[in-house]
């Protein structure tokens, strides 16, 4: 991610970074396939009213839990309807949006918090430290599927509510290694070297430290970015997170539950693109991880 | 996402067991019950749940019986009962009875339960089940007097349904509480031990008098509390339950496939509507369920008939009255509104609002039946955003008149008399979601007249009057199925409540 060109080196060794950093990234595995399925789910995410068969939300009381096309059923309804009729392909493709939108914007908000909390922390020590460790800790106290259960219960769900509480609940692992990542290089040479030329604080933070503690952080954003999708599935599962007819697939596997016993893809379809999704997004977040780390760059 | 996993566990369980024989129950003479909900207290006065009328029915006994099959009225603890004036009843009572605990039945007991629940201060949970009632007096030992506060018609069913007759010694020194650990009562069961919300244990009253209910045969019901529906399942395919009930009607069909289980379905007096905030007690601004039109579109809005054939299933009627035809003054001869979304749509514009608009939606039961009912609203142009609440808090916050829009049930108490629904809804109480004073004044000539043709005729009046103004969107009836062992005989009653005497093993 950083371009240290160092034109004496490259004349030396030969590859670039990039090309290096190419090399390593096309070398992982985990990484690659992770990183497409992740693509692939965002585009369908993006495409969702060009790619669904049907509308989401169109009901048809007579046609329920049609089977879907392996299990015996048609082509008309590849992946069955549910309980009330519904195409179960389309309300798949649709959950995929509200997935991934709680994802990547709970991830967000959270990782803007829990940064700049932990980067502070991190550089000014002292007071700063010391409050924004008691913060940590207090938010660490809480269990945030109770925090969660209970917000939403007094607030009543809706897909904001469910967006803004994950993101003001999951930053304590950002603030935590932000905090641990910028104590580790506060002190180098270059940080020194930038105070000594009289750099202003926020280019260093920016320029000096941030580069050095990102790979930390993007696996983190990776990591809480899964939290956040297994959250809301949790919390729609308990009827508290996206509320009907939004289609999202915590809602879905919590709609299929009562006819588990006796027609279990309900459930089971949902639940693997659930875990499809979040693994994706840890194997990326891995390998993201593996190829940008400092100590990898040799 | 841990609770899926574990009955997903559970159910592998089953079926790994399913094959196997079940265990011997009909051997052992005992009959393994689940029930859904936790019951709170089991002092019938003290909760107000299905379950709790199930255990009443079988551990207690009232003046007089309702006959479920003929609707024909019978003396139980009572064996004659006169009106002596419009607010006196006289009873004359059984003799020879004796309590659970030895303790022999006789008109201080009568005396003592009905001043007692009958006092506000003693804090029944139900109070309209008791509070029509001023006192009882005694005239000698099996002849009793109840004095009412008012003229109430309803007397007798209420005297054959939830009030139930308690031991004065005893109850006197257990109270409530003793009486939900340690049940005593005249009743076909005895209970031999309680854990609170989980687990009764029932055994035949071998004195139990010559009752219309019937003497019990099954010696032993064991009755527990398995919340999970998939759960209950899965164990009366392993054969750890003999009965389940309430079964929703998808898995239902899928066991009646099965030839291990006998499936019964019955309908019950639950009744399922829609309300809306006629009165405009809620905020919103401005409040289109104030308009006629507006309230007539959502009856329009709504395919009854599709939602009782593929959701309720079984012995559920489309109705059209706030009421269960079946009770007394539930006339149907009323407004009725067929599915038109497009006529729908058009009184929507005609009220001025031609793109629709958004409400709140509450539901707290039926989660699938909420669903499809949002569906319909939003396919004429009504947004919904959908809150499913407990029970309680939904009631709490329509009883503050928060409530612009929800899809609730009455299930009367299993009263088979139109004030029991009607009464309870439209006569300006915190519930009462209309407050007009033309139905108030029909209800109250209809709940006070002794003469039945006064009564019907005014019932009648109120009903035409709520539906002509489509105050409710009255949708359906609900019906319960009773899945249980072939090995079992039993034929359910239409209201809701589980016979446990009329229960025989093949």
């Amino acid at each position: 991610m950083t371009d240290m060109t160092d034109p004496l080196l490259q004349e030396i060794t030969g590859p670039t970074p990039g090309q290096l950093l190419r090399k390593r990234v096309f070398g992982h595995q985990g990484l690659l396939i992770g990183a497409i399925v992740v693509a692939i789910l965002a585009i369908i995410a993006l495409l969702a009213p060009l790619l669904a068969p049907h509308d989401p939300y169109a009901q048809s009381l007579m046609d329920r839990m049609q089977p879907p096309v392996f299990l015996g059923g048609t082509w008309e309804h590849p992946l069955g309807t549910d309980h009330l009729g519904r195409d179960y392909l389309s309300r798949l493709i649709y959950g995929a949006r509200v997935s991934l939108m709680i994802g990547v914007i709970a991830a967000v908000i959270s990782g803007v918090i829990g940064t700049a909390m932990g980067v502070a922390a991190g550089y000014f020590g002292g007071k700063v430290d010391a409050v924004v460790t008691f913060l940590i800790n207090v938010r660490l106290a809480m269990p945030v599927v109770l925090v969660a259960l209970a917000v939403v219960a007094i607030l009543g769900g809706s897909l904001t509510v469910v967006i803004v509480v994950l993101g003001l609940l999951l930053w304590d692992r950002f603030a935590v290694v932000m905090r641990a990542s910028t104590l580790q290089v506060r002190r180098r040479e270059y940080v020194a070297a930038a105070q000594a030329i009289g750099a202003s604080t926020p280019r260093i933070l920016l320029t000096e430290i941030m580069p050095n503690i990102v790979n930390n952080l993007i696996v983190v954003v990776t990591l809480e970015m899964a939290h956040a999708i297994l959250l809301e599935a949790a919390l729609s599962f308990l009827g508290l997170g996206v509320q009907p007819p939004t289609p999202s697939w915590g809602l879905m596997v919590s709609e299929g539950k009562n006819m588990m016993l006796f027609e279990p893809w309900l459930v089971l379809i949902p639940g693997a693109v659930l875990f499809l999704l979040v693994l994706a997004i840890n194997l990326m977040g891995d390998g993201l991880r593996d190829v940008t780390a400092p100590e990898n760059r040799n | 996402m841990k609770k899926l996993s574990l009955t997903t566990a559970i159910t592998a369980v089953a079926f790994a067991t399913a094959g196997l024989p079940a265990l011997a129950d009909k051997a052992e003479d005992k009959l393994n019950v689940a029930f859904t909900k936790e019951l709170e207290n089991v002092d019938s006065y003290f909760n107000s749940s299905r379950e709790g009328v199930v255990l009443q029915r079988a551990v207690w006994d009232g003046l007089i019986y309702r006959d479920p099959v003929t609707n024909e009225y019978k003396g139980n603890l009572a064996t004659s009962w006169e009106w002596i004036d419009d607010t006196t009843l006289e009873f004359k009572l059984r003799e020879g009875v004796t309590f659970h605990n030895g303790e022999a039945f006789n008109a201080d007991d009568v005396v003592f339960t009905v001043n007692f629940v009958a006092d506000e201060a003693n804090g029944v949970k139900t109070q309209r089940n008791v509070n029509w009632m001023k006192s009882a007096e005694k005239i000698d030992d099996y002849t009793v007097r109840i004095h009412l506060k008012d003229k109430f018609p309803a007397a007798i069913e209420f005297l054959s349904g939830p009030v139930s007759m308690y031991p004065n010694e005893y109850y006197a020194e257990a109270g409530a509480s003793g009486m939900g650990l340690k049940p005593v009562g005249t009743g076909p069961y005895k209970v031999v031990s309680v854990v609170p919300g989980q687990h009764f244990v029932l055994e035949k009253n071998e004195n139990y008098h010559d009752s219309p209910k019937g003497q019990p045969t099954i010696k032993t019901i064991d009755i527990r509390t398995v919340p999970d529906v998939n759960t209950q399942i899965a164990e009366l395919f392993s054969g750890t339950l003999d009965l389940i009930w309430q079964v929703p009607a998808d898995q239902s069909e899928k066991l009646k496939s099965m030839d291990q289980f006998t499936v019964a379905n019955e309908s019950t007096m639950r009744v399922g509507y829609i309300t809306m905030d006629a009165a405009g007690r809620s905020s919103m601004d401005p409040n289109p369920f104030q308009d006629l039109r507006v309230r007539r579109a959502i009856n329009h809005a709504i395919d009854r008939q599709a939602i009782v054939d593929s959701l309720l299933k079984g012995s559920s009627k489309v109705i059209n009255t706030p009421c269960f035809p079946s009770q007394f003054g539930c006339v149907q001869d009323v407004t009725s509104y067929e599915y038109d979304p497009e006529k729908a749509k058009a009184l929507l514009a005609e009220a001025g609002y031609p793109d629709g608009f958004t409400t709140e939606f509450y539901a707290y039961r039926n989660r699938d039946y909420a669903e499809a009912l949002a569906s319909y609203l939003n396919a004429v142009g009504i947004k919904t955003d959908f809150k499913m609440l407990q029970y309680s808090a939904l009631r709490e916050l329509n009883m503050k008149g928060e409530v612009p829009l929800a899809f609730l049930t009455w299930g009367s108490y299993s009263i088979n008399d139109a004030s029991a629904m009607v009464s309870q809804f439209f006569k300006h109480g915190s519930l009462d979601d209309t407050r007009d004073d033309e139905v108030l004044e029909y209800l109250n000539i209809a709940d006070s007249a002794t003469d039945p043709d006064v009564r019907i005729e005014n019932y009648g009046k109120a009903l035409k009057r709520i539906t002509d103004q489509a105050f409710w969107a009255p949708l359906f009836s609900y019906n319960t199925n009773y899945v249980f062992k072939t090995s079992v005989n039993y034929s359910p009653t239409p209201d809701e409540v589980l016979r446990f005497t009329t229960m025989t093993w093949n």
